[in-house]
């Protein structure tokens, strides 16, 4: 939409421009649900399982119901509901069965959080401990335990296939070609085990919700939720009630990332209000309850089977994903289904198996992460491109060149890529440029020989499509006020990534206003905003952006009609500047926007037109199911392609080894804000830095979470940013997005692991094949010591490598077919 | 913080005393508060009554003199150690331990006697003390008792302190002037981490010695090493000092690898 | 317990639980929610205020201990509805996202800019190393502390490029 107009035509859109709400937060003044409170309002806490899987026996509830102060208790057993995003599998509160490490076996209201702590410390519960599956790989085996029994009694949405009888909520496939004939043709064959662990989001802002139910079943929630119209679908369709009953409020919200996409304390907090009589209930997660009650990125087991022909071309690709859900399906059989259509990479592959495996564990249960599922399967596949150059004595950049994605290449669901489809070779070339690839500057010499370190360059590239659903929509509404200045209403959530900014940059240049003219409403509650999907997969650019274009035509052509009548001219001979619609020809003849802003008055009184309200409606367009059994069809509304370059110091006695340099590119079609464009690729850089380097779940061998805080499970901090960073945008505009433009929220946190693992292999010859790459990880590869997934000595806990008797085949196996 | 107790904030070092004498093991002492109030946080203790240290007449500041050394009183907090010219001219060894431990913010509440009597093993503070020879002196309405700091961890976050008593002054005897030492500490990360090991090695008059955290149920002091000696001989000496295990920052046989290697490459850096 | 300190220069005087910490005192009991708790631990920052004129993290400071200090917070910094400085560098260079880190963000700035008044970018990494950011990666954090230290030039290298 709008593609082709000239940078020097546009007055906004590709400028800087301050954040709309930035005055706010840096005077502390912007509320987040963490900071309010209503009077009344009653605090929240829960009971939480000691254990990974155990049956409870009993619960006695008596001490803390005749504590002073308590006004509500519940267990599990009372409330008769499930909740599910894809498939319908959780209770509010565990009832005969508890699934995780943390999960939430009894809820409390009361009249201080004191209180509600010392009365959930006064409930008893008893249980019997049952045989955990902890480890994914484990719970395919067919004596596994199984986490849900009632698997296949549960509802879903169709576009999954749970296994019944089995641990798998979901497998999704793929079939392109004949992959036993590509083998057969290829002249090498690469096959390697990748894996990951699962991580947590660590939104600054923990989950908190404050609910009332009130008297005649009229339902406020206020959540730090990244969708509220998601959060109303899922609460009225749990407790079956209209959604005009139902209003959901959000207003800052302190980050997301995923993590608050779905469902989370509002159902208990709404149970708790109820029972209460009413009253408000907050709950505000502890950082320790973020790790275990809230969900988590699933762990990742990736075998990629690759054959590839003489001359380099890959012509074969076998791939199997295996995804740790934990313990409820939640957005994990989502992630396994985008990971069917994209884990090849932006790769040009004649013939590809893919069957990806989501599996339930007996672990806190992941969800959407920044990337869904990208960031994980991409450590797989960007370092299997490495070690595939490495076998056939290609330089890995040349390598991924001959490879990829180009216009009439067919993706691996049979989608044609064109033109317009964006160009994953200049992301590439730009960010190998960046790094100097392939040499070291004399600077970068002298340096290794200052410091007796190894210098090592890696690449990497990246590619996602939104996840959503084929017909996924939003609206927008944009109304004048009388002074011409406008209020934007979208329900896209700002939650850090500036689309509120983005926005009021579209609708300004749209209308011609001054950006000051603009208002995009922060706080979105769905009483008042228009309907949007979710604020996820990075799709706001396109849809909210495409919508807020059409609400600001739909505006203009009101006060044209209304202009003409007032102007005694036909609507085509108008045209508007800021400050009103004139005749074209007659320039003196002009009316303002504040006198149309709610209807203009003759001077005898007559009125005409009506306040100034422009609606715009957009949905995907052109989107098919996938089918069930090839995964042929078209799931993505645009591809964003990128890459990353990355220079890394490495000690090879130690492995210790530091981030020199990052350099990405993303093909973003059309910078809306070079700022904030370069907020996103930086911040989810570093969140990217922060998976490739230190961060993950460890469990003991009882499924004990090990590490559900700050003392050790580190994030980054300032001190560990590369030495220098550089990020490049390249512009090949995307037809049907706004000016342009395509998404690229999570692209910067994708492939910033593999491109670093290439730079410490180059350094080192270390063979990395897990992330994160902790320095002892390096230690252990470049010394050819077995490595460890997990720091407890003989638990296999956490593991995420599969058993070696169950490997299909040795992981070494890089020999001729 | 949803645990309750009592607090008290005395003026003076008797009432101090006496205060300790008569709540003995059910209070706790506050200075800083970064480590106690975590663990009264999460519930890993429970202390009915809080005495702050900071308010009493003389508990403050730091000290140096020939004749009494460096003298670290219990309100001292590690950015007032890092802010100090003694320290930085004639104890830089401390100065560096106290670099590396932990943020800014904790820094500027966090006391050197508090790294001390938490009896981490992962203590920053430990090593350099340690290696200086730093004594501590002990007060309570009994009396008061000094001795090396060497003697006073016994075990994981266990100490010699009785529940009366009080470590009122760390002492670093003026002979450690002149001595040449470096601290070095692996973490996860770049930024603020607690120690996956950490090595602190002193050069004086000929003597070497090792302060190891990380690496044993208390941070350990090494002895009876020669400027001069085999690479070899002051791995074996800290080897033999250190029982590392592993855990969720490392294994066993990384620290172990690791602190031979600090030790090797603090030798050679330490002139 | 009563306890009477002053907060951004007005006095408030109120009787207070001893297990209350100065971040939840402030929050809760004087409506000063410029200062968040991310962690609880003193880990992230995010309840970074000025004490006496030192920054701490207020989740590890009991509000009992401030009784007769001097308590500056982010709600201060802004005086007659202008931004302060650091803010107004904040605001300019993209400083800030979700805005929960922000608060404790400026005021360790404010504290590293007293002591370093142009410190380099090791010097500001370090100085805010203690304060957790999920969002912004610290880069353009780093560049508005360059810029409002009077280093704009150093600043300045930090466009988005095209290729």
């Amino acid at each position: 939409m709008l593609e082709h107009m000239e940078p020097s035509e546009l007055k906004l859109v590709g400028r800087k421009a301050l954040r709309v709400e930035g005055v706010g937060k840096v005077t502390g003044e912007a509320v987040y649900v963490s900071d309010m409170a209503l009077p009344g309002m009653l605090h929240a806490q829960v009971k939480k399982s000691p254990h990974a899987r155990a049956r409870i026996i009993r619960i006695d509830t008596s001490k803390a119901e005749a504590l002073y102060g308590v006004r509500a208790v519940i267990v599990g057993k009372e409330l008769n509901y499930k909740l599910g995003l894809y498939v319908v599998d959780k209770d509010i509160l565990a009832k005969d069965e508890v699934r995780h490490y943390g999960e939430a076996v009894a809820g409390v209201a009361a009249d201080t959080i004191e209180i509600a702590k010392a009365a959930v410390d006064l409930i008893e519960v008893e249980y019997e401990v049952l045989p955990a599956v902890l480890n994914h790989m484990d719970a395919l085996k067919a004596d596994a335990p199984l986490v849900h029994p009632n698997l296949g009694k549960y509802d879903y949405v169709p576009v999954f296939s749970p296994q019944a009888g089995t641990n798998i909520p979901n497998l999704s496939k793929l079939r392109k070609g004949d992959v036993e004939k590509g083998f057969a043709e290829s002249e090498w064959i690469v096959e390697r085990e990748y894996t990951n662990p699962s991580v947590q989001h660590v939104p600054m802002e923990t989950h908190v919700a404050i609910v009332e139910w009130k008297t005649g079943d009229e339902v406020n929630i206020w959540s730090s939720a990244q969708s509220p119209f998601t959060v109303r679908n899922l609460f009225c369709y749990t407790f079956k009630l209209p959604l005009n009953k139902v209003r959901v409020v959000v207003p800052n919200v302190g980050g997301g990332f995923g993590g608050k996409a779905g469902i989370h304390l509002e159902p208990l907090l709404a149970c708790l209000s109820r029972k209460a009589g009413g009253k408000p209930v907050k709950m505000r997660a502890t950082r320790e309850e973020e790790f275990c009650l809230l969900p988590c990125r699933s762990a990742l087991t990736y075998r990629i089977k690759t054959g590839v022909g003489a001359a380099g071309k890959i012509l074969a690709q076998s791939l199997t994903l295996y995804w740790d859900a934990g313990a409820y399906a939640d957005y994990a059989v989502n992630v396994t289904r985008a990971s069917s259509y994209s884990a090849a990479g932006p790769y040009d592959v004649p013939n590809v198996k893919l069957d990806a495996y989501t599996i339930y564990t007996n672990k806190p249960y992941g969800t959407a992460y920044r990337g869904f599922g990208h960031v994980e399967f991409f450590w797989g596949l960007e370092r299997h491109m490495e070690l595939i150059a490495q076998v056939i004595g290609m330089d890995p950049l040349e390598f991924r060149m001959l490879n990829l994605l180009k216009p009439g290449s067919i993706t691996i669901t049979g989608e044609r890529i064109s033109d317009h489809s964006g160009d994953p070779a200049k992301c590439l070339e730009a960010a190998a440029k960046a790094i100097n690839y392939g040499k070291l500057t004399p600077q970068e010499k002298a340096r290794e020989e200052r410091t007796g370190r190894k210098i090592g360059k890696g690449l990497a590239t990246l590619h996602k499509a939104p996840a959503m659903p084929s017909f996924t929509a939003t609206a927008a509404v944009v109304k004048m006020n009388t002074d011409g200045t406008v209020i934007v209403n979208i329900a896209l959530t700002e939650i850090g990534q500036g689309s509120a900014t983005a926005m009021a940059q579209i609708a300004a240049e749209r209308l011609r206003f001054p950006l000051d003219r603009v208002k995009v409403t922060i706080e979105k509650d769905t009483d008042k905003e228009p309907y949007d999907w979710q604020t996820v997969a990075s799709k706001g650019i396109i849809l909210s952006g495409n919508a807020t274009i059409m609400a600001c035509d739909d505006l203009l052509k009101q006060a044209y009609e209304t202009a003409a009548q007032v102007l005694r001219a036909q609507a085509v001979d108008l045209d508007h500047d800021a400050q009103g619609i004139f005749v074209k020809h007659r320039r003196d003849r002009v009316i303002s926007f504040p006198q149309l802003s709610v209807g203009y008055a003759f001077p005898d009184g007559n009125a005409i037109g009506g306040p100034l309200i422009g609606v715009g409606r957009y949905i995907a367009q052109g989107l098919s199911n996938l089918d069930k059994e090839t995964g042929q069809g078209l799931p993505a509304l645009d591809w964003t392609f990128g890459a990353h370059g990355v220079i890394a110091e490495v000690d090879c006695e130690t492995g210790e080894y530091k981030v020199l340099k990052v350099a990405s590119a993303f093909d973003v079609g059309k910078v809306i804000n070079p700022d904030i464009v370069r907020g996103q690729a930086i911040g989810g850089m570093i969140q990217g830095l922060g998976t490739a380097i230190c961060e993950g779940y460890i469990y003991d061998e009882k499924g004990h979470l090990l590490n559900p805080s700050f003392t050790d499970n580190k994030i980054p901090t300032a001190q560990d940013l590369p030495e220098e960073i550089e990020t490049i945008a390249v512009e090949t505009a995307q037809l049907d997005g706004p000016f342009g433009a395509r998404g690229v929220g999570e692209h910067p946190m994708i492939s910033v692991a593999p491109a670093l693992g290439n730079a410490i292999q180059k350094a080192t010859g270390a063979e990395l094949l897990h992330m994160p790459i902790r320095f002892e990880d390096v230690w252990r590869a470049v010394n050819a010591k077995e490595p460890i997934d997990n720091w407890i000595t003989k638990t296999p806990t956490g593991s995420c490598r599969s058993d070696p008797a169950t490997r299909h085949s040795s992981p070494d196996s890089a020999a001729l077919p | 913080m949803l645990h309750k107790f009592r607090y008290v904030n005395p003026g003076d070092r008797s009432e101090l005393l006496d205060l300790l004498a008569e709540n003995g093991s059910s209070a706790k002492l506050l200075a800083g508060g970064t480590d106690l109030l975590v663990n009264i946080r999460g519930g890993v203790q429970r202390p009915q009554l809080l005495i702050d240290v900071k308010k009493v007449k003389g508990f403050q500041g730091i000290s140096w003199s020939v004749t009494d050394g460096l003298v670290i009183r219990p309100g001292v907090t590690i950015n007032e150690l890092l802010r100090d010219a003694t320290v930085r001219d004639k104890f830089s060894l401390l100065a560096e331990c106290a670099h590396d431990l932990a943020s800014y913010q904790v820094r500027n509440r966090a006391t050197v006697i508090g790294n001390i009597v938490n009896a981490s093993p992962c203590s920053d503070m430990a090593p350099g003390l340690l290696c200086l020879g730093a004594r501590v002196v002990i007060s309570s309405k009994r009396g008061e008792r000094e001795l090396p700091l060497a003697e006073f961890f016994t075990g994981v976050k266990k100490t010699v302190l009785a529940s009366d008593e009080i470590l009122e002054r760390l002492v670093v005897p003026a002979a450690a002037v002149g001595a040449r030492g470096s601290y070095r500490k692996l973490k996860r990360i770049q930024g603020h981490d607690l120690g996956i090991i950490g090595v602190a090695l002193m050069k004086k008059d000929g003597l070497i010695s090792l302060g190891i955290s990380s690496s044993a149920p208390t941070p350990v002091l090494v002895t009876g090493l020669h400027e001069g000696d085999a690479e070899e001989v002051l791995v074996a000496a800290s080897r033999k000092a250190t029982s590392p295990i592993s855990d969720v920052r490392c294994s066993k046989e990384y620290r172990e690898f690791m602190i031979g290697t600090f030790v090797k490459r603090l030798n050679r850096e330490v002139k | 317990m009563r306890v009477k300190l002053s907060v951004n220069g007005s006095v408030y005087e109120r009787e207070v639980e001893e297990h209350f910490t100065l971040l939840r005192f402030l929050r809760e009991e004087l409506g000063f929610t410029g200062a968040k708790e991310g962690c609880g631990a003193g880990e992230c920052g995010a309840c970074t205020v000025f004490l006496d004129g030192k920054t701490v993290n207020s989740c590890m400071v009991l509000a009992v201990e401030a009784d007769g200090s001097e308590v500056e917070t982010i709600e201060g910094q802004a005086l007659n509805g202008s931004l302060s400085d650091i803010q107004a560098a904040f605001d300019r260079h993209h400083a800030v996202q979700c805005g929960y880190c922000t608060g404790g963000m400026v005021l360790s700035v404010k504290e590293l800019l007293k002591r370093i008044p142009k410190p380099t970018v090791p010097q500001i990494k370090e100085g805010i190393e203690g304060n957790f950011c999920r969002c912004t990666g610290y880069q353009q954090i780093i560049e508005a502390v360059l810029d409002v230290s009077g280093q704009a030039e150093s600043a300045g290298k930090g466009e988005l490029k095209h290729a």
